[in-house]
């Protein structure tokens, strides 16, 4: 691998759920410290296509290949490659029987083995982060929905990672709440993590993609930068997409 | 009439002197080996038959053997069906309100059932091991009395003799016909087991030939026979054939 | 393409041990301190009123009880272990381990209790290597195995109620398959998986007293052999029962007790 190549590449990727098309000949790069956001219809596979990249979808065939390893050819400890890929969530997916504190802690201290302190110090920092230093000794039932995402970004972050996958981290939020996840992200963006995120805020990736993928029905229809792609959509779906959500 | 006594006298010519002895039935109930049984051609047999046709040839009558089921063979007695009941009956008070008994032919002892190889000839020898019997029995009455002993009680003595023969006990104690069917006669256990010594009861249990009441013609004779076979070693050939290795 | 996914609350209902007493439940909590309080009263005024035979009976029972206990704790330690392995076979992609475990399932579910007894006990006493098995040994082994059976299905079904959001997560982070069971899975499941178990853990404690056909001096053999004796079968039988039930009410609070200790993450 040299420096130039994309950090993640998805060549020629095909899935099927039984005779159903999700993910058809999809072709991706995504470069270090790039920010791709990926809209479509619900359906569309783009979920499904983040979700292969750190491979829990398996694919039918192509191949993704993140930081130089292939995700599923099986040559590679899945799991190594998965501490390189953070993942947040639509539903958070804490863990509800450990702290804040313990949901950051436990990936760092059991993979990485971190110090305790250190991972704590760490966790400590990263709530900093995302604004929720207080509640660092309460279970994830007493949070809202806003800061339950919160402690699932710093949660994937703790294992520092190389990219940063987000699967429609704002859609199970009250929209009161979806402001201060973005700001988390468009942070986090700013100080140049790689991400790849799904996602229906057009406000955000307006604002921080560098380039947008718009998929429909399995297939990636159009990618561009967000200026061209919101004033000036080239592909059809894109346009009659745009104009029902905009 | 004629023709009758006509016809008794051809039969008793016919059957020559032999018809002449006087017929004495007898009840036994055949399901208590090795005490009362049926062989495998339906014949009658066991150590009860064999006393009572010693008896019969000592005291110069026919025994004939009817098979009579328990329940009900006190009534058929009472009811003249036959001339006695020969079938392990103890003798208690009770019993001899309404019936009379013969002088006793056997005494119900405790028999102590072992491995072959084991080395227990005593009820000393029996400190320190574990013995069993049925539960609620004599046998386990007794077994609780003897010092220094694990005594277990079983559901049914076929189960006791075969955690015995499986080697899991170290004695089994029981009815010494019980306990010397199961040592001696049985086809599968006595190849390993063996009647290894029997204990006397407290209360000695004692086994008779029952008559109705006031029927002394037949007691007489009984008595006699049985007398005469004791005295003439019939009466231990026929114990030894029963209750010893062969 | 995102599923929504929901955790809905399951609860596992297999109702053969005991009505476990919550405070939810206003009728059975009141229920427990009625036969609690009535099994007492009655018992002790037996007791001191004719203190033969009854206190001479209960004083005949205690090595008994201790041998109904050990027969329950063994069992249950047993059964959880081969329930742990049945339900995460039943779960498994793994085929040959699915099928054994399913195939133990089925099998054991099939065959009553007290024919499983008698079958490890005398039928494979026959074989050489399980003759010397100790009858505590053999009920313990069978109690396990039969209920290991059942307990496995509890397992699978615990397992089963936890949103398969968490193992994701806990994928996504690189913990392998084994990590995110043990540290994500079961910890959670327990939960769901206790009440059920604490319910087995009585069925299996009143199942005990099959054990007593082994030949094995539990409460119910002690019990059997003081009436064969005695004949005092209506005397014997009533505080034979009275000590089951005391023994099971009291279980039954543990297991509730414990239940709402569980919940601690749950309070918001």
């Amino acid at each position: 691998m040299t420096a130039v190549d994309p950090i993640i590449q998805i060549h020629n990727v095909f899935k099927y759920f039984g005779t159903l098309q999700a993910l058809s000949n999809v072709c991706l790069d995504v470069h270090a410290g790039e920010k791709v956001v990926i809209i479509g219809p619900s359906g569309s596979g783009k979920s499904t296509l983040l979700r292969a990249i750190n491979r829990l979808e398996t694919i039918d065939s192509g191949r993704i290949i993140v930081d130089g390893k292939d995700v599923h050819s099986g040559e590679h400890d899945i799991n190594r490659i998965r501490q390189e890929l953070g993942m947040v969530f639509q539903n958070f997916n804490l863990f509800p029987h450990k702290t804040v504190l313990g949901n950051i802690t436990m990936a760092p201290i059991t993979l990485k083995k971190m110090p305790e302190l250190e991972a704590k110090n760490l966790a400590m920092s990263l709530l900093e982060k995302v604004g929720i230093r207080d509640k660092a000794d309460v279970y994830p039932a007493m949070l809202s929905g806003g800061q339950k995402q919160r402690v699932a970004i710093a949660r994937a972050l703790a294992m520092q990672p190389k990219i940063m996958l987000f699967d429609e981290p704002t859609s199970a939020l009250d929209p009161e709440m979806i402001g201060e996840v973005l700001d988390v992200m468009t942070q986090l963006a700013r100080e140049g993590m790689t991400m790849v995120v799904v996602t229906h805020e057009m406000g955000f990736a307006r604002e921080v993609a560098d380039r947008i993928v718009f998929m429909d029905q399995g297939q990636i229809m159009e990618i561009a930068p967000p200026n061209e792609l919101f004033a000036n959509p080239k592909h059809p779906r894109t346009q009659k997409f745009l104009s029902q959500i905009l | 009439m004629l023709q009758r006594a006509f016809f008794v006298v051809v039969l008793m010519v016919a059957l020559g002197s032999q018809a002449l002895a006087k017929e004495i039935v007898f009840a036994v109930d055949a399901t208590y080996p090795p005490m009362e049984m049926l062989d495998a051609n339906k014949q009658i047999v066991g150590f009860g038959p064999d006393i009572v046709r010693a008896i019969g040839k000592a005291a110069g009558f026919t025994p004939v053997l009817k098979n009579t089921a328990w329940d009900g063979i006190f009534a058929g007695l009472a009811a003249g069906k036959y001339d006695a009941v020969a079938s392990s009956v103890s003798i208690t008070e009770e019993r001899k309100q309404t019936m009379d008994f013969s002088e006793p032919y056997f005494e119900v002892q405790q028999g102590v059932v072992t491995a072959k190889e084991a080395k227990i000839t005593s009820v000393k020898d029996l400190a320190g091991k574990t013995i069993a019997s049925q539960m609620g029995t004599t046998g386990y009455f007794v077994a609780k009395k003897i010092e220094g002993v694990k005594a277990k009680s079983y559901d049914e003595i076929g189960l006791a003799m075969e955690d015995l023969y499986n080697g899991r006990l170290d004695a089994v104690i029981a009815d010494s016909p019980v306990a010397s069917d199961y040592a001696l006669q049985h086809p599968q256990y006595s190849k390993k087991l063996k009647l290894a010594f029997t204990i006397a009861s407290d209360t000695p249990e004692y086994l008779g030939i029952a008559v109705n009441k006031g029927n002394a013609e037949v007691l007489k004779l009984i008595n006699e026979g049985l007398k005469k076979i004791k005295a003439n070693g019939e009466y231990d050939a026929i114990y030894a054939k029963w209750f010893q290795k062969k | 393409m995102s599923p929504q996914r929901q955790s809905p609350t399951v609860k596992i209902d297999i109702g053969d041990g005991a009505a476990i007493p919550s405070k939810k439940d206003r009728g059975l909590f009141t229920a427990w301190w009625v036969a609690f309080v009535g099994a007492i009263v009655i018992l002790g005024s037996l007791c001191l009123s004719y203190p033969d035979p009854y206190w001479r009976i209960l004083a005949f029972l205690p090595d008994g009880i201790v041998v109904t206990f050990q027969v329950t704790l063994l069992s249950i330690l047993l059964s959880l272990a081969l329930g742990l392995v049945t339900g995460l076979g039943r779960l498994s992609q793994n085929r040959v381990w699915n099928l054994l475990a399913s195939t133990y399932v089925e099998v054991i579910r099939g065959v009553p209790l007290l024919v499983q007894l008698f079958y490890i006990y005398y039928a494979l006493g026959r074989i050489e290597a399980f003759s010397n098995l100790p009858p505590l040994a053999a009920a313990v082994l069978a109690m396990g195995i039969c209920y290991g059976a059942y307990m496995g299905e509890v397992f699978r079904a615990g397992i089963d109620s936890i949103d398969k959001g968490q193992a994701e997560a806990a994928r996504s982070l690189g913990f392998n398959r084994r990590q995110t069971m043990a540290l994500v899975i079961l910890p959670q499941a327990w939960r769901t998986i206790l009440p059920p178990v604490g319910n087995e853990f009585i069925a299996l404690l009143k199942d005990s007293s099959l054990v007593s056909i082994l030949a094995v001096s539990d409460l119910l053999r002690r019990g059997r052999e003081f009436a064969s004796e005695s004949f005092l079968y209506f005397e014997t039988y009533t505080v034979v029962a009275l000590v089951y039930l005391l023994i099971t009410l009291v279980l039954s609070k543990a297991v509730s007790h414990m239940e709402s200790k569980l919940n601690y993450y749950d309070r918001s």
